[in-house]
């Protein structure tokens, strides 16, 4: 018990010392002047009106596809999962990337196809539009997931009662997957409501400008130590609404009801006539959202000036790869990103090995604090440098501000909940007879868990590990706040490439990032078969 | 009331013939069993009569209309049946009431119409205080019954139960097949039951048809059923008969290199003889494997050849297990073909 105690503070005080000290940060300015002050309503106004568009983009898309996809005869499924599961794995500043690319409103490709001036992705429903098709998974993969738990006896009950094939889809097996789509559109909101890249990249130099939350904060850092204190009111902000978020999205899930039955065994609903015009919609869908702006992206990086389309060539691909910049950056967040993912591996299953329900929920609370305020955070907590002593003699100096250090304990903070929630999964999985039936072969208890519960945590920990790692490679939001001046990781080359006229350049990092996630999605596919 | 057909029916899986050749008539107002061991395509057969399934070959009526065969395809939401399923399926999204009107709504009748018969419903299966319960507060028990109100009120021509009891523990089990009982008498329905529990069939059923394989070996009322089946492996499952198969000289019966006297003459090939017409202290010497005490009776073990004789008698003998025990048949049913499990 005591033992649980002294961890439970530890990982507290590492969860939230970091926000206490922003808190008190703000402690001398007027926080209700600063909240109603005509700049702050107009981000908040920037991070609803984005976010509620962005949820409702994905839960428009995500529902009817998870439902095509889930339970009809829908040509090309395979693909469409893959597809639309994709946007999951990526930084959704890649995307916003492809939109500058497709519909900047002078020099997009669209509009110079369709006539300058058609598209302008800059401004909120750019925004909306972006953070959305990068939210759809949040929707469709948990909508997914409780179609296919739904007991198949529950439409034939449906049909044996005089239902069409159609009603009994609608009226059963929708209503009991929506729960989980309304429950992943609040996570969109929340996600967002988080972002920090695309609203940066299409909000900032929109006009009129749009701003939100985290952009504002972001710009009220930039400022100083004046800025840090108004930047820290902002957070409470945020956080509050990410909170309130995060219950709604709770609430939302506790009304997901598991069926009695074991699902599957369920011949999919027949789309007759349906079936291909069907089929083209998602697939042009798909196209659309999912497969242009990475074309767009890849197309940027082969573009002699951007925006020209005669006389491609790869000169952004032979300056980048023999930049010395990048080959530093490449180097910094590989170092980092094995760091990381080994310790939230390691933590992770240090902490789900107690089996404390709230102890899991605890060490996975920053992951749902949005990167900005989390940054800003430990930003400020290490600004100083902290000092323990001990025995009024030997003192301890924690000097983390302006180190790559900082950035490490982020990353790492940040993503505790992947392994954590791994490791506990796996707990749940293992059958601990094994692990009974080692003691009783003589085995002490750590070499029972070495030779016989390790073993059965293997995959959910290497997921961890592997999810940790592209998360931290790919990172934007927290790196480009935390990076020590002068230094690079490739997210926040790929920031600085693209906010300073370099797009050319930008594009060859992202296809790095894109073709990086699709080797892991490979890598990954044949194991959970 | 109605009638249902199959005619020659078959069915297969990708490669694997589940149903073969299956004809059966169903009478109006009939309650018959499907009975057989696991997989031996009862389930299958019973979703191809709710439309659930298409067959492959042959032909489906009810009430003397062809629903599947060649070139029709009746879906089964106009097939105007009831269904009861092994894991209730009660839709969980809806409380007890609005499962059972569900097939009245789909029938686009008025509000009141479909608050009477839902009461008249829940009635039959005295469940009307949990009617605006949400399933989720439901016992297992009470949730089949919701099952088994929603696929009767709207007045089905048939009711399909596919081991509607399984999933229950042995004393509900008990009473909601006296409540079944009951219901039929009350309505009359035609049904169409599904089990692997004999007892269960033979208490419920007009008529039972025991199917192994994708066939049906025997249909007959529950007594012939009992006193003569048809094949060996009827005899066997049913009876729970000793099924030895060997020569016949005369009375004398040769298995498993042992020789009986068998009760009368005949022809055969395969005998079976039910464990309590296993006579005990005179005939062969057999060595007494075990000795399980029933309560009532003991059961014996014998060794025969390879093969375990089972033999049940009034719980006085002394025999002790590793002993050699007379045993004979007072009693056997003569097969011409050979057993087949
Ligand atoms: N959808 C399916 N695809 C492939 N094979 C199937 C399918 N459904 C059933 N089978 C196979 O067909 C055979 C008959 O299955 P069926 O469910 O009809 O058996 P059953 O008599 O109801 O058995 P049980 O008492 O176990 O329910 C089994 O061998 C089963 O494995
Ligand atoms: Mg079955």
């Amino acid at each position: 018990m005591k033992r649980s105690l002294a961890l439970a503070l530890a990982v507290g005080a590492v969860a939230f010392g970091p926000l206490g000290v922003l808190l008190s940060r703000g402690l001398g300015v007027d926080w209700l002047a600063t909240w109603t002050s005509p700049p702050t309503l107009l981000a908040l106004r920037g991070t609803v009106v984005t976010s509620l568009g962005a949820a409702m983009l994905a839960l428009t898309v995500g529902l009817p596809l998870a439902v095509l996809i889930g339970r009809t005869d829908l040509p090309l499924r395979r693909t469409l999962q893959a597809a639309f599961t994709l946007p999951s794995a990526l930084p959704p500043f890649i995307l916003g990337m492809g939109w500058v690319g497709l519909a900047n409103p002078k020099a997009g490709l669209l509009n110079l196809l369709f006539g300058v001036g058609t598209f302008d992705i800059y401004g909120a429903g750019g925004i909306a539009f972006v953070l959305g098709c990068a939210a759809i998974p949040l929707v469709f993969l948990p909508a997914l997931a409780s179609l296919a738990r739904v007991d198949g006896a529950l439409e034939e009950a449906a049909r044996m009662s005089g239902a069409t094939p159609l009603r009994a889809l609608l009226g059963v097996s929708v209503p009991l997957a929506l729960p989980a789509a309304l429950s992943g559109a609040a996570l969109a909101f929340l996600f967002a409501a988080s972002a920090f890249g695309v609203p940066y990249l299409l909000g900032v130099t929109a006009t009129p400008p749009t701003p939100t939350l985290t952009t504002r904060i972001y710009s009220e850092v930039l400022v100083g130590s004046e800025g840090l204190a108004r930047a820290s009111v902002l957070s409470v902000e945020l956080l509050a609404l990410a909170a309130l978020l995060l219950v709604g999205s709770r609430a939302l899930a506790r009304g997901v009801l598991l069926s009695q039955g074991k699902g599957g065994a369920r011949r999919p609903v027949p789309l007759g006539a349906a079936r291909w015009p069907l089929a083209l919609a998602s697939l042009s869908v798909m196209f659309v959202l999912v497969v242009l702006p990475l074309l767009a992206v890849a197309l940027t990086s082969v573009q002699p000036v951007w925006g020209q389309f005669s006389g491609l060539t790869v000169k952004h691909w032979s300056s980048v790869l023999s930049n010395a910049r990048t080959l530093d950056a490449a180097t910094r967040s590989l170092v980092l990103s094995l760091g990381a993912a080994s310790l939230v591996t390691v933590l992770g299953l240090g902490l789900a090995s107690r089996r404390r329900g709230w102890l899991d929920t605890l060490a996975g609370a920053p992951y749902a604090v949005p990167g900005t305020v989390l940054a800003l955070a430990l930003l400020t907590s290490f600004a100083r440098d902290v000092r323990f002593i001990a025995f009024d003699r030997v003192a301890f100096v924690l000097a983390l501000g302006n180190t790559a250090w900082l950035l490490l304990l982020a990353y790492v903070v940040k993503h505790l909940a992947f392994g954590v929630r791994n490791a506990s999964d796996g707990f749940a999985q293992v059958d601990p007879s094994l692990t009974e039936a080692a003691r009783l072969s003589g085995a002490s208890p750590a070499r029972a868990f070495l030779d016989a519960t390790l073993p059965q945590l293997r995959a959910p920990l290497g997921a961890a590990f592997v999810v940790t790692f592209l998360t931290c490679m790919t990172e934007l939001t927290l790196s480009v706040l935390l990076i020590p001046t002068g230094r690079d990781v490739l997210g926040t080359l790929l920031f600085d490439l693209q906010s300073y006229a370099d797009p050319g350049s930008a594009a060859v990092i992202a296809c790095a990032f894109i073709v990086l996630v699709l080797l892991a999605q490979f890598v990954r596919r044949p194991k959970e078969a | 009331m109605a009638t249902v057909e199959l005619e020659q029916v078959f069915k297969q899986y990708g490669s694997t013939p589940v149903v073969k050749g299956l004809s059966l008539k169903v009478e109006a107002g009939e309650f018959l069993s499907l009975l057989g061991p696991s997989g031996c395509g009862k389930t299958t057969t019973l979703r191809m009569v709710a439309g659930l399934e298409r067959i492959d070959r042959g032909v489906l009526r009810i009430d003397g209309r062809v629903v599947d065969g060649p070139q029709v395809n009746m879906p089964p939401e106009r097939r105007g049946l009831g269904m009861v399923f092994q894991s209730y399926a009660v839709w969980p999204h809806r409380t007890v009431a609005q499962n059972v009107a569900y097939p009245l709504t789909l029938q686009g009748l008025g509000a009141q119409e479909i608050a009477a018969r839902v009461q008249e419903a829940l009635g039959w299966v005295r469940l009307q205080p949990f009617a605006d319960r949400p399933p989720s507060q439901l016992s297992g028990g009470q949730l089949q019954r919701v099952a088994i109100a929603r696929a009767l009120v709207a007045r089905p021509k048939v009711l399909l139960l596919d081991e509607p009891l399984s999933n229950l523990d042995a004393a509900l089990r008990e009473e909601l097949r006296g409540e079944i009982a009951s219901l039929r008498a009350t309505l009359g329905t035609t049904m169409i039951f599904v089990t692997h529990d004999q007892h269960e069939a033979l208490a419920l059923s007009d008529r039972v048809a025991v199917m192994n394989h994708g066939v049906i070996e025997q249909i007959a009322s529950p007594e012939q059923l009992y006193r003569e089946p048809a094949t060996p492996f009827v005899a066997s499952f049913v009876g729970g008969a000793n099924v030895l198969t060997g020569t016949v000289d005369g009375s004398t019966f040769t298995t498993h290199g042992e020789r009986f006297e068998l009760p009368g003459e005949g022809p055969a090939t395969t005998i079976a003889v039910r464990p309590e017409h296993v006579r005990l202290g005179e005939g062969t010497p057999l060595r007494l494997l075990a000795r399980l005490f029933l309560g009532s009776a003991v059961e014996y073990r014998f060794a025969l050849g390879d093969v375990v004789l089972r033999a049940v008698g009034p719980a006085v003998e002394a025999a002790r297990v590793g002993d050699h025990v007379r045993v004979g048949f007072s009693q056997v049913r003569r097969y011409a073909s050979p057993a087949e499990s």
